[in-house]
């Protein structure tokens, strides 16, 4: 269909893609937007100091990165192999970003980074020693959770202690012992609150642990928070028990009667928060894996499909890729003009031809009555294997050909095999469903 | 010398560029020269994949809304084709094309494909919705057209500080600048429709509202991502949890813009915050809220009660 007002679209599409680079280039950096897959997965940050940006994706890899501005030029991306890793590197502004993705096949890891060009200033700034980043706004402070507040308190109550540690000296003086153990005891309250409040935390987290599989997200932070929070805790176990030493030092000047019974009670508190860390720990950790088995039950699900359709696009990528590199590049230049046929399963078991031991991927479909074993068999017997459960009466099956073995040829004889129905290669999906 | 092919197209090295993109091109340079010159080429061929996969899947129709949603979708390939490719030298670039084709449509539900979305108003919001996706300018934006939220609001609602409000404003003001028109230029609503549109919501508001209110799930489910792993709904509560400890705000301006009912939720519990104390709905603005433009939420401007706003405001449109 043609018509004056498809050409006119046509062409301001062509204009757009034209303009691309130069958009791309204009660009300053500022915030930029970090998307995976296609989905948003988070912001960058490029006026902060160090400013990179990092992600962990669960069950599927990151097969597609994309950094957009604000206003959603392209600025850079790659496609990255299902497992492997892939880096790049896009010039932004005055600067650059690296960009590194690694993955695994059931997850991956990905690393941004953006660097300024060193200009002259820093330069000059690093010659007379001054201080490199003296002129970048100071990181902007992150979000305070409630918990940084519980954090504040632990702390004090280890100060609390500290005091204690110092005041003995002048309460052996005056011997004011009661008084002594009250502080004493206000400490080890405090730090009682701390673990409660934990404990209620933890609580509500094992209320929310119902929606723990679609908010899984949020209570990955929480956990995070969590583990920071035990961690604290454990410091002050540390503190509390180092003060423990340092009063017992101070102590071995005074009366052994005063001395022995201040050491137990420090003792006591120093155990007391010791035992509810571990009680706080295992129940953390129950948390945790129940939590995982339930994002990971519900994931796996879908991605099972996912990765089945993605494998097989991504084998086109492989052999377009494995095709590229076998062919030195003056023997492509110096190629005749040839007739360019399009891509079809064809043209890619031609390429297959080309690339060394490559591994090779076809769909077969079976006779009627074709027992599981005996698919399992033949699969064997050709050295292959099954990817994914069979979809619409076919199965995709891998093998790895010999280097001079045409796929043609391998796929004649898997053919002439009794139970076999039909064989065919096909990019992305199963044929004709 | 150069000689002229048959359709017009030059030749070089001896052979047309169409032949060229069948061959190995070792290095960056290369492929941003080759690609440079042959995107007529490149949009074409994705254009044909993306009408093979409409055809294959049962949602071709020969008319030209089909031609054009076409022409969309391999205009975004290819967008992305080039900025990728350069990273996969040395490569055969219409292989890559081919393979990078491939594994979109091979995602779960790549297109936005629902027959009620090819009316004027339904490739309105397809086109916004799905710039959004990549636009953070136009994710804000979408609280203005689709609830007719000013900035000032949006700042509110989403609850933001000094910083994060000033990024808000420069989201509004470059997507009144160009990230409109060029949202409606890449979707392909020619000057007429939008006319038509706005002619639409002056003298029928409410039905075209009603409208938006019904192609809103349809639209919103297929284009908000990362669910249900990362972003699902929450309970009011939660809500509630997350502006009151002060966390997740990319949560915010991405589920928000994207989830009608989250929106109207949030919306009404912080709307002491936010309005005057109208019941926040669905009040859909075609043309991005002018500079310096204030306007009546919630209500104020819909449904015709007070139709003297909406033609106030836009006679103030186009006289600007
Ligand atoms: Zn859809
Ligand atoms: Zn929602």
């Amino acid at each position: 269909m043609e018509t004056p007002e498809l050409n006119d679209y046509r062409a301001h599409l062509l204009d757009a893609l034209d303009d691309q680079p130069r958009r791309a280039a204009e660009e300053r950096p500022g915030f930029l937007q970090v998307l995976v897959n296609h989905e948003r997965i988070g912001t960058l940050n490029c006026a902060q100091t160090d400013p990179s940006f990092a992600y962990t994706a669960r069950e599927r890899s990151i097969q597609h990165l994309e950094l957009r501005s604000e206003s959603g030029a392209l600025i850079g991306g790659c496609v990255a192999p299902e497992a492997g890793q892939k880096s790049v590197r896009v010039p932004v502004g005055k600067g650059s970003l690296t960009l590194h993705v690694q993955n695994h096949f059931d997850g991956g890891s990905l690393r941004v980074q953006y660097e300024v060009a060193p200009g002259w200033w820093s330069q000059l700034a690093t010659a007379i020693g001054l201080p490199a980043g003296a002129a970048v706004a100071s990181t902007q402070a992150s979000p305070v959770w409630s918990m940084t507040t519980a954090f504040a308190q632990v702390v004090l109550a280890v100060g609390v202690v500290a005091l204690l540690a110092e005041r003995i000296p002048v309460w052996i003086g005056s011997e004011d012992r009661a008084h002594q153990l009250e502080e004493e005891l206000a400490a080890r309250q405090s730090t009682q609150d701390q673990i409660d409040q934990v404990h209620r935390q933890l609580a509500q987290l094992v209320e929310s642990q119902a929606a723990a599989t679609a908010v899984s997200r949020t209570e990955q932070d929480r956990i995070a928070q969590l583990n920071t929070l035990i961690d604290t805790v454990a410091h002050t176990q540390q503190r509390l028990n180092a003060q423990v030493v340092a009063v017992q030092e101070d102590l071995k000047t005074v009366k052994t009667d005063v001395a022995q019974e201040v050491q137990t009670g420090m003792r006591v508190a120093a155990s007391a928060v010791e035992a509810d860390r571990e009680l706080v720990r295992q129940d953390l950790q129950a948390v945790k894996s129940v939590n995982e088995t339930l994002v990971k039950q519900v994931a796996l699900l879908e991605s099972r499909n996912r990765e089945l359709h993605a494998r097989l696009a991504l084998t086109s990528l492989e052999v377009a890729k494995a095709n590229a590199s076998s062919k030195p590049a003056v023997v492509a230049k110096n190629e005749p003009p040839k007739e360019t046929p399009a891509p079809t399963a064809v043209a890619v078991s031609d390429n297959l031809r080309e690339a060394d031991r490559q591994a090779f991927m076809f769909w077969v479909a079976f006779q009627d009555g074709t027992t599981e074993k005996s698919i399992e068999d033949l699969v064997q017997e050709l050295n292959g294997i099954k990817k994914g459960p069979m979809k619409s009466g076919w199965y995709s099956v891998e093998v790895n050909l010999p280097n001079p073995e045409p796929p043609d040829r391998f796929l004649e004889s898997v053919k002439r095999a009794k139970i076999v129905k039909s064989v065919v290669t096909s990019k992305a999906m199963p044929p004709a469903q | 010398m150069s000689p002229k092919m048959p359709d017009g197209r030059t030749m070089r090295d001896g052979q047309p560029v169409s032949a060229r993109l069948n061959n190995v091109v070792t290095t960056e340079r290369e492929f941003d020269e080759l690609v440079t010159k042959s995107l007529p080429e490149l949009l074409d061929r994705a254009t044909s994949q993306t009408k093979r996969f409409l055809r294959e899947t049962n949602q071709w129709g020969d008319d030209i809304t089909h031609e054009k949603l076409a022409l969309r979708w391999g205009y975004e390939l290819v967008e992305r084709f080039v900025v990728f490719g350069r990273t996969e030298v040395p490569c055969r670039p219409f292989f890559l094309l081919d393979s990078l084709i491939a594994k979109s449509f091979s995602q779960p539900d790549p297109l936005c494909y629902h027959k009620e979305l090819l009316t004027p108003v339904g490739r309105f919001l397809d086109g916004l919705a799905s710039r959004a996706v990549v636009s953070r300018d136009a994710l804000i934006a979408l609280f203005y057209h689709f609830y007719g939220f000013s900035q000032a609001h949006v700042v509110k609602l989403l609850g933001f500080g000094q910083a994060e409000s000033q990024r808000v404003y420069k989201n509004f003001e470059r997507w009144r600048q160009s990230g409109w028109q060029r949202t409606m230029n890449e979707t392909g609503l020619s000057g007429s429709e939008i006319e038509i549109l706005e002619q639409e919501l002056r003298t029928r508001p409410d039905h075209l509202n009603n409208e938006v209110d019904r192609l809103m799930p349809v639209l919103q489910s297929h284009y908000r991502k990362s669910e249900p792993e990362h972003y699902p709904c929450l309970s009011e509560q939660k809500w509630g949890q997350l502006f009151h400890d002060d966390y997740g705000h990319d949560y915010r301006v991405w589920h928000l813009a994207f989830c009608r009912d989250c929106f109207l939720e949030v919306a009404d519990r912080r709307h002491a915050e936010v309005s005057n104390g109208l019941k926040p709905q669905v009040n859909l603005h075609i043309h991005p809220l002018k500079k310096g433009g204030v306007l009546a939420l919630f209500g104020g401007d819909r449904g015709g009660r007070h139709h003297g706003n909406t033609r106030a405001q836009r006679l103030s449109r186009t006289s600007a």
